[in-house]
């Protein structure tokens, strides 16, 4: 093996033995080449730089994941692995996640010896022994930069492999795929129309409310212009929104749409992945927002919030962008799928312990939303094997479409409890009177204890996906649309949309 | 070499016969290089000049009006920053973190404020029959360029997407023009006018200092797009109309301000003639512009495709492609309703009282739920 050549031209004055100790170190080494080949075959579409010495792959941050946790919790990690037919590889993270151990106490043990053999030098000695010492020192000196390279090809693959664990699950929630949702909440029921109705695309037309024709010419399929009326609808659903939802404590933001990367990621996105969501930038690290939760989740990257900040809450306009690669079928026809649309979100840091109650405020915002615009709607309890990644628990609310003859999701409730924050590098130092953490982390310089906040995001209106509902539930026999009444005092008091004169 | 012929005859006409046909293929491959040659070339001469377009540098141009004057402050006035700084309205340094330097987060008020900008300008403009529109914000790269921009060049003000052909608006000039790419447009329907919001992405690659600081010179902002499709000969007069909308518009949030005529130095390629509105911003102590209004006669509905069929009572004009009767091109302009991060600036600065508040323009109060005053947070 090549590295052993270093130790075959050591001083023939040093021990044997200590020849043999450090050969010996080496072979970690070896071992770790081939998992390191292992975990690049193996590895899921994480954020990674391409090392330009064509080593193993760089992450581009890192997330302050708790090892030592998932080795206490290995089968409650499985099965959550398991659950949510993850492709993490548990096995490989704990295998290098104990190779890390080793080897950084292999470090502190080279460190310890150079250190002790610094000292014997300090003083007066005889030139044959200060020479040997010299000799043995430049060897551990050489023999530490060695290893101090693999612990950081070590800790960069620990960390790509780790980041792909998906979050906890709440012990509630429903095990299974999508068919195992479970129906939490159902509010109104399917109208009965007593003549033949219409979808949005044929009331949109006859109401002059899109364009898709030109927008495919202009800028490809799943584009549109909104016109007319439907520009009304549109701002009275984000101005009405935001008004509504900042009335109950929200702070109103407007957010960048154009993102570093890195950031996207720390949310839980990915990128760069095949078939991503993701626009990115040309030439450039910068991608496009599919949703204002990431922004938001970045304003407070890298900090530490008061106490008496918590729980911080944000109500978020943005436009978002979403490639829907891989995405077809009739059920993506006019406006159910799209790659721009106008979102209002709301967005919550708060402490570990409140994270169950902020979700079902957030989710109680939603449905009386869309109750009082009359809508029939049922709350799901999504199964396991249909939450994303940073979800411990997600919500989603299907309501009822009745042009396209099923339900549809207009919005999504998610508390990412720790996993975007530990990703974000967002803490708060608790007041002295809570108990103190099972996880009490020390922050970068700070004198006390810090803990990671928890994170929850959550639909209030995605505007498309109510204009369908609209549109198709309150439609009347001649083609006209009643308009909500919430609504009709930010559209000048309109109350009905009426097929145009030609 | 229809009919009898002798074979020697048609063995010659044959060889005849196959040496034009090369020739000609050879020449119809350089008539198309050419072609394509003279395309390039002659796409980047500009769109021709109004009479009445002052000749020079941008010191050249003309004040064509004035409104208001610089109000007299008896304090120390604060810049927008440091208002938006105490009244809590932005966020710069975690956008810079999130996104990079020239990004921003609105807070609070502020948002309420661009919603209310918005708002009340599409109210406006579409009482005089505009028709209002919501835009794609991506579109095709040929799009952009047949607006008369440029994705390509270096210090591209133009965002492109990563394996695509695909751009972010700057404006909504360019998703409104495109909306009526390659049509003929019927005679009654002229004049075609739109009020467009969308938000634009600008590189402003190579643009730097001091002046660019807060919300002056920003990748992202919000705007409300006029833009008219007409009859060659009402041009002038559409042009007269959208900047007099403009005029009344920011008369009438009492802003103080100069209506410039660009000269030829600063006009666009594709602008016949352009009048920017120029507005007093007392913390930057100077006049920013805050919208413009171009003329850009059949540049790019040449570009564009967009044509109309005059009725029979209009004199003939040029035939049109693969139509039985004669097309025009059309005339295309367009001016901006609001940009939003500009009049920001523009309504903290020149109205702010010595305690830091601000006093919000009357028209915008009913679109924020009557809120009159911009006051500091209480912390």
């Amino acid at each position: 093996m090549l590295t052993c050549g270093r130790f075959l031209s050591s001083s023939p004055s040093l021990s044997p033995l200590r020849n043999l100790n450090l050969s010996l170190l080496r072979r970690p080494h070896l071992h770790l080449l081939s998992s390191a080949t292992a975990a690049a075959t193996a590895a899921a579409a994480t954020a990674v730089e391409p090392d330009p010495k064509g080593g193993a792959a760089k992450p581009q941050w890192k997330a302050a994941i708790d090892f030592k946790w998932i080795r206490e919790n290995t089968d409650t990690v499985a099965a959550n692995i398991r659950n949510r037919n993850s492709t993490a590889n548990l096995d490989l993270v704990l295998q290098l996640y104990d190779e890390y151990l080793a080897l950084q106490k292999e470090v502190e043990r080279l460190r310890a010896e150079r250190n002790a053999v610094a000292n014997k030098m300090k003083g007066k000695l005889e030139p044959s022994v200060r020479q040997a010492l010299v000799e043995e020192g430049k060897n551990l000196k050489e023999g530490l930069i060695a290893l101090e390279e693999d612990l950081v090809q070590l800790t960069d693959k620990l960390q790509l492999e780790a980041q792909s664990i998906p979050n906890t699950t709440h012990p509630d929630v429903p095990v299974g795929d999508e068919e195992s949702s479970v129906v939490r909440k159902e509010v109104g029921s399917q109208r009965n129309f007593n003549f033949t109705i219409r979808d949005h695309l044929q009331l949109g037309k006859e109401l002059e409310l899109f364009d898709f024709d030109a927008a495919a010419e202009v800028s490809g399929s799943k584009f549109y212009y909104l016109k007319n009326e439907a520009v009304l609808l549109e701002m009275a659903l984000v101005n009405w929104a935001i008004t509504e939802v900042s009335k109950k404590g929200f702070t109103p933001l407007i957010t960048p749409e154009i993102v570093r990367s890195s950031v996207v990621e720390k949310c839980g996105f990915q990128p760069r992945a095949q078939n991503t969501q993701v626009y990115s930038i040309d030439n450039s690290d910068q991608c496009l927002i599919g949703t204002a939760e990431i922004p938001v989740g970045g304003i407070h990257m890298d900090s530490i919030l008061p106490d008496s900040d918590l729980p911080r809450k944000y109500v978020a306009y943005s436009h978002c962008f979403r490639t829907e690669a891989g995405a077809a079928g009739a059920a993506t026809r006019g406006l159910y799928r799209v790659h721009q649309f106008s979102k209002v979100e709301m967005f919550v840091f708060c402490r570990p312990e409140e994270s169950d109650k902020c979700h079902e405020e957030l989710i109680t915002i939603e449905e009386d939303l869309y109750a009082s615009l009359g809508l029939h709607f049922k709350t799901l309890d999504m199964a396991t094997g249909d939450l994303g990644a940073p979800a411990y628990r997600k919500f989603d609310i299907e309501a009822w479409m009745p042009g396209l003859d099923r339900y549809g999701e207009i919005s999504s409730a998610s508390n990412c409890t720790d996993y975007q924050s530990r990703r974000l590098g967002i803490r708060f130092r608790p007041s002295p009177a809570d108990p103190p953490p099972t996880n009490t982390k020390k922050a970068k310089g700070s004198s006390g204890p810090t803990q990671f906040v928890h994170t929850l995001n959550a639909t209030a209106v995605a505007v498309p996906r109510l204009i369908i509902c609209i549109l198709e539930n309150f439609q009347e026999e001649d083609g006209s649309v009643v308009i909500p009444e919430p609504l009709r005092p930010f559209m000048g008091g309109l109350g009905v949309l009426s097929p145009k004169t030609k | 070499m229809k009919g009898k012929l002798e074979p020697s005859v048609r063995q010659a006409l044959v060889e005849e016969g196959k040496n034009l046909k090369e020739g000609l293929i050879f020449l119809e491959e350089d008539l198309v290089q050419l072609t394509d040659k003279l395309q390039l070339e002659a796409q980047s001469i500009p769109n021709t000049t109004h009479p009445d377009v002052p000749v020079g540098g941008e010191e050249s141009s003309v004040v064509r009006k004035e409104v208001g004057s610089q109000k007299n402050f008896s304090f120390t006035i604060r810049d927008h920053l440091q208002l938006g700084k105490e009244l809590d309205l932005f966020d710069f340094d975690a956008a810079a973190e999130v996104s990079g330097s020239k990004f921003y987060y609105l807070k609070n008020e502020a948002v309420l404020l661009e919603m209310a900008l918005v708002n009340w300008a599409i109210s406006e403009v579409s009482k005089k029959g505009f028709t209002p529109l919501i835009t794609p914000e991506i579109v095709r790269s040929s799009v952009v360029e047949k607006c008369g921009f440029q994705p390509r060049a270096q210090n591209t003000q133009v965002y492109s997407i990563e394996n695509s052909d695909q751009c972010l608006i700057g404006t909504a000039e360019i998703p409104v023009g495109g909306i009526h790419m390659d049509s003929i447009l019927p005679d009654s329907d002229l004049p075609r006018k739109y009020v467009a919001y969308s938000h634009c992405f600008r590189t402003e690659a190579g643009a730097a200092g001091a002046a660019t600081r807060g919300l002056y010179r920003v990748h992202q902002f919000s705007k409300v797009e006029m833009f008219v499709f007409c009859r060659p000969e009402e041009s002038d007069k559409c042009h007269e109309e959208l900047i007099t909308i403009e005029e009344d518009l920011y008369a009438s949030l009492g802003l103080h301000f100069k209506t410039l005529d660009m000269a030829t130095g600063d006009l666009g390629a594709p602008a016949y003639r352009k009048f920017d509105v120029e507005a007093w911003m007392p913390g930057l102590d100077r006049y920013g512009e805050i919208s413009s209004a171009s003329n850009c006669t059949d540049y790019q509905s040449r570009r564009l495709g967009i044509r109309f069929r005059p009725s029979p009572a209009d004199p003939a004009p040029k035939k049109g492609k693969g139509s039985s009767g004669p097309t025009q091109f059309v005339h295309t302009l367009n001016a901006t309703a609001v940009a939003v991060p500009r009049l920001i600036i523009c309504i903290l600065e020149n109205f702010q009282q010595e305690d830091g508040t601000v006093v919000i323009p009357e028209p915008l109060r009913p679109f924020m739920g009557g809120l009159q005053v911009l006051s500091p947070k209480t912390r």
